[in-house]
């Protein structure tokens, strides 16, 4: 039996969509059998990032309503035999499907399955409900803004009264360089608040939007550094005990730049 | 009358909840007594009690004790940071620059002499 986990953030634009991209084919290049699943109905992106746009037919929706069986929506990775995805449909929009559709959807995926990846929508309406219907595990994608954090905070509690009282976080965007100066949140800081676990720490990298451009996850670049941080995430998902990278800037610097922006 | 020994039918019938935190962003208590919340009230969470105010955590969301008009009501933390404190009808937010001493000691906010005013908290 495989696990469901839906990869969530509240805000938009923090890199669910990416880091689901990333961690499915991470995962699948360990080898392990994965498959992906877009419920951002009408706004749907994953397929762009994976590069498989166009080899769509049927959709979840499709899959929700019985117009198709679930291994005829699902569409193989160009590359990786390991690695599918059922796309969201473009033309619905997120009242389309139900928790309980997508709960036995995730429940038939995972017999099938070692992972499947839930891309979740933004917001916290009747998207993010369907999303965690079926999860068995939550990642929460955030990036060092206060804006972000606030509404990751929102989301761990949204996903803990839904009975996913542990979720780990990843903190996307980082640049490394302005921690140090104090002109960014750290990792300490962002954790403080959320007290939840860190599974990830990514950081900004310009090949992340040439990667997501071409339709290419950028985990499969070697050379990569958040190609290769978005390996290790996939490798603490297996359950490896993978140290995180030093990112130095500690929460006092931190505290000294909220007294400029007068908090 | 001093004593040293507080039996059961001398305390008052006081009403007090505890709750297990952290309180998160949307989260919001509102209680006709005195709160206890035995962990952080982040920023975007809500506590407003008629009574007193305790976060054995770090305070960063709002805050409204004596939300009936009780201006003997207090709010204590272990660090205080709120996004917005209230006692009764009086409405503050933290100083500018306050972000530097904050957290240095637990503290207490209470209305002496008609303004709120922020203490540490001497144990």
């Amino acid at each position: 039996m495989g696990e469901v986990i839906v990869i969530t953030s509240g805000k938009g634009g923090v890199g669910k969509t990416t880091t689901t991209a990333n961690l499915g084919t991470a995962l699948a290049m360990m080898g392990k059998r994965t498959v992906l699943l877009d419920t951002d109905i009408g706004l749907r992106n994953l397929d762009v990032v994976m590069g498989l746009e166009n080899r769509i037919v049927f959709n979840l929706v499709d899959v929700a309503e019985n117009r198709c069986r679930l291994n005829q929506a699902m569409i193989k990775d160009k590359k990786l035999d390991t690695l599918s995805l059922i796309p969201a449909a473009q033309t619905r929009d997120k009242t389309a499907i139900t928790e309980a559709q997508m709960e036995k959807i995730a429940r038939t995926l995972k017999k099938d399955f070692d992972y499947v990846l839930i891309d979740c929508p933004a917001g916290i309406e009747q998207g993010f409900k369907n999303a965690v219907a079926g999860a068995d595990r939550a990642l929460v994608v955030t990036t060092p803004e206060i804006s972000a954090v606030r509404d990751a905070d929102r989301v761990i509690g949204l996903l803990e009264a839904a009975g996913l009282p542990h979720p780990e976080v990843i903190i996307n965007r980082v640049r490394f360089d302005m921690v140090r100066r104090g002109e960014m949140m750290g990792i300490d800081d962002i954790i403080d608040i959320l007290a939840v676990e860190l599974i990830g720490i990514v950081a900004d990298d310009e090949d992340i939007v040439i990667s997501t451009n071409k339709g290419e996850p950028i985990a499969k670049n070697q050379l990569s550094a958040a190609g290769k941080s978005f390996r290790d995430v996939a490798r603490r998902l297996a359950g490896e005990n993978v140290p995180f990278q030093d990112v130095g800037g500690g929460r006092s610097l931190w505290r000294k730049v909220c007294a400029v922006f007068n908090r | 009358m001093m004593t040293d020994f507080w039996d059961k039918n001398d305390l008052p019938k006081g009403n007090t909840v505890l709750i297990e935190g952290p309180l998160r962003s949307g989260h919001k208590i509102d209680y006709d007594g005195n709160v206890v919340v035995m962990g952080d009230v982040n920023a975007g969470a809500e506590v407003r009690a008629t009574g007193h105010i305790i976060i054995f955590g770090a305070l960063r969301g709002m805050v409204h004790s004596g939300a009936q008009g009780d201006i003997h009501a207090k709010v204590l933390a272990l660090m205080l940071f709120p996004t917005q404190l209230r006692i009764a009808d009086h409405i503050t937010c933290p100083p500018q620059g306050y972000e530097e001493i904050a957290g240095k000691a637990p503290e207490v906010a209470q209305i002496t002499g008609g303004k709120v005013v922020i203490e540490q908290l001497i144990v």
